[in-house]
């Protein structure tokens, strides 16, 4: 096989420790970790796994913004095993809804003292340090995971999308093919979450080359925390959502981003008057538009811009290019059929990046992927469930979803898992609308079938099920719902009533 | 501009902002410690802070005003 695991990430990661061993690997709250100091955090969790009985492969990791949490990732890595994060900020039912579906039997946790009881936890923040030497176990197929990242699903339980370790080679092979070069003088943003993918390609970008990984800790505000890094440490290279570059926009006049070498914009569709501003104030980046669902390992497909040249857009939304090089990806009409260029239909992707499917969910399973003949071989696709067309140069244009999803500040939340809980709740019909607000950011309006009452109480019971961000921003009460000629909810009237 | 003052203006603010009608300031409050407050609703804050009390904060600033005790400490500094 061209690439994996042990190769493409595990060895250079490995071999950066040795090489670069006196610098930094990480600055995290504005405190900086040698290469040597994670090498030694690793060492120390891999010591106390092994003297633990688990069976499970996979692996519960409490994902807090700190070197524990980094260095426990590659631990399971090195020993074969999977991780499966739990954010700290999530209401702990739905952490231990994770932990029941994937069955844990073991949880590494940093946290000074743990939310789980049932579970066993390796407090990973009070480890001796240890010297276990730092070896990638050789013996380990590439079918097996190296993470499982749960995301909002309609019947009001989070859906687990799992990544096998080919999954992650293939896609590193792919991001080098693209030409970004990145070495250990660089400084690189992690700007996001561990629970989302985009965080695995800024931590091991950066690592696999030696360079440094700058967090931004929980519980500071993204946008602004990100513009004093990229300022007082001169980032040279990092992936962000479009809608943090839109929240910087007003202060792109007082901003010194002319460290930044390459930047790219993912997670959610990037405007392009944005990204012409964004030129004037980052002065020498290089900018990359990258698409791609969890399902497909993180990005799958890209559009490099150019500088005060003409970029391709559709509705004022970049184009997404075209797929990497281990992606392929297609555009389909209802029956499967490949459409002409020029014509919209579904974005399909296949190879190695794409997931082997939903952990134990056979009906999602079931009909998110299909098999479909090219070039006389039977290759296995995933229904992206975005709307899209290719044009005469094979540009992929981005034209929405075809479902009842929405980015919330590059998260993605199923709309129906909002109205589920609602429901719920307040055995009353509710449906959620996301809408862009005056800043061009995109929000939740729900509306309740009912007339006005205090909301507060149903705030706080949703609060206690879901992540912040998918909690609606603004509530309308309406006592009876319009109806459109099918007899459905005319959710075209309800999103006039917003503005 | 009286710290009171400032201070049940930026109330009313926060309890509307974030959703909470129970919500008490308090110095050393901070994005951790209040449910909602994420990067949307920060610059949803920090747009009626600013209409409110008519002023306007430096990207400089904003990287300063971690804890609700900055954000009080900079209007009264703009506002006398």
């Amino acid at each position: 096989m061209k690439y994996n695991f042990y190769n493409d990430v595990l060895t250079p990661i490995l071999s950066s420790i040795e090489r670069y061993g006196e610098r930094n690997a990480f600055c995290i709250d504005e405190q900086m970790y040698s290469y040597n100091t994670f090498g030694e955090k690793i060492s120390g969790i891999l010591d106390a796994i092994a003297h633990i009985e688990y069976h499970n492969q996979k692996v519960g990791l409490v994902i807090n913004d700190d070197i524990e949490t980094y260095a426990s990732i590659f631990a399971l890595w090195l020993q074969g095993k999977c991780y499966v994060p739990l954010h700290p900020n999530w209401p702990l039912d739905r952490c231990l809804d994770i932990c029941d579906q994937v069955e844990l039997d073991l949880i590494l946790d940093s946290s000074k003292e743990t939310r789980y009881e049932k579970v066993p936890v390796v407090m990973t923040s009070t480890l001796d340090v240890v010297g276990v030497p730092l070896i990638a176990r050789g013996d380990i197929e590439e079918e097996e995971l190296a993470y499982i990242l749960f995301t909002s699903g309609s019947t009001g339980k989070p859906k687990g999308v799992q990544l096998m370790r080919k999954n992650v080679a293939a896609f590193m092979d792919s991001f080098w093919q693209t030409g970004i070069a990145i070495n250990e003088e660089d400084r690189c943003l992690q700007a996001f979450d561990l629970s989302f993918d985009v965080s695995v390609q800024s931590y091991l970008v950066a690592l696999t080359r030696g360079a440094c990984v700058y967090t931004i800790p929980h519980g500071q505000v993204k946008y602004v925390y990100a513009s004093g890094l990229i300022e007082d440490h001169q980032i040279t290279f990092g992936a962000m959502a479009p809608s943090m570059l839109r929240y910087l926009q007003p202060y792109f006049s007082e901003l010194d981003a002319t460290s930044l070498k390459a930047c790219i914009l993912t997670a959610e569709a990037c405007p392009l008057n944005l990204m012409e501003d964004w030129y004037n104030c980052a002065t020498n980046t290089e900018i990359y538009d990258f698409y791609g669902p969890t399902e497909a390992t993180i990005y799958c497909t890209y559009y490099k811009l150019t500088r005060g040249g003409s970029n391709k857009s559709l509705n004022g939304i970049i184009s997404i290019g075209k797929p990497m090089a281990n992606v392929i990806g297609l555009i389909l009409d209802e029956e499967g059929k490949e459409v002409p260029n020029g014509e919209k239909g579904e974005l399909c992707v296949a190879g190695d990046q794409v997931t082997c499917g939903y952990w134990k969910n056979p009906e999602k399973n079931k009909s998110s992927f299909f098999f479909k003949e090219v070039n006389g071989e039977q290759v296995r696709f995933y229904h992206t469930g975005d709307l899209c067309y290719k044009d005469e140069d094979g540009d992929i244009m981005y034209s929405g979803r075809l479902d009842h999803q929405a980015k919330i500040q590059g998260f993605r939340v199923e709309l129906g898992e909002i109205e589920y809980h609602a429901r719920e709740y307040l055995k009353k019909n509710a449906v959620c609308i996301a809408f862009d607000n005056e800043s061009a950011l995109t929000e939740i309006a729900m509306f309740i079938e009912s007339n006005e009452f205090n909301a507060e109480e149903l705030l706080a019971y949703m609060r206690t099920k879901m992540p912040s961000y998918m909690i609606p921003t603004r509530l309308f009460f309406v006592p009876v719902f319009p109806l459109n000629s099918n007899d459905k909810t005319d959710k075209v009237k309800l999103k006039e009533m917003i503005h | 501009m009286e710290r009171n003052l400032i201070e049940s203006k930026l109330t009313e603010i926060f309890r509307e902002v974030f959703n909470d009608s129970a919500l008490v300031l308090q110095e050393d409050m901070t994005a951790n410690d209040v449910e909602n407050w994420d990067s949307l609703t920060h610059m949803m804050m920090i747009a009626k802070v600013e209409e409110a009390f008519g002023v306007k904060f430096r990207l400089k600033e904003l990287n300063k005003l971690k804890r609700v005790g900055d954000i009080i400490a900079v209007l009264e500094e703009k506002l006398s």
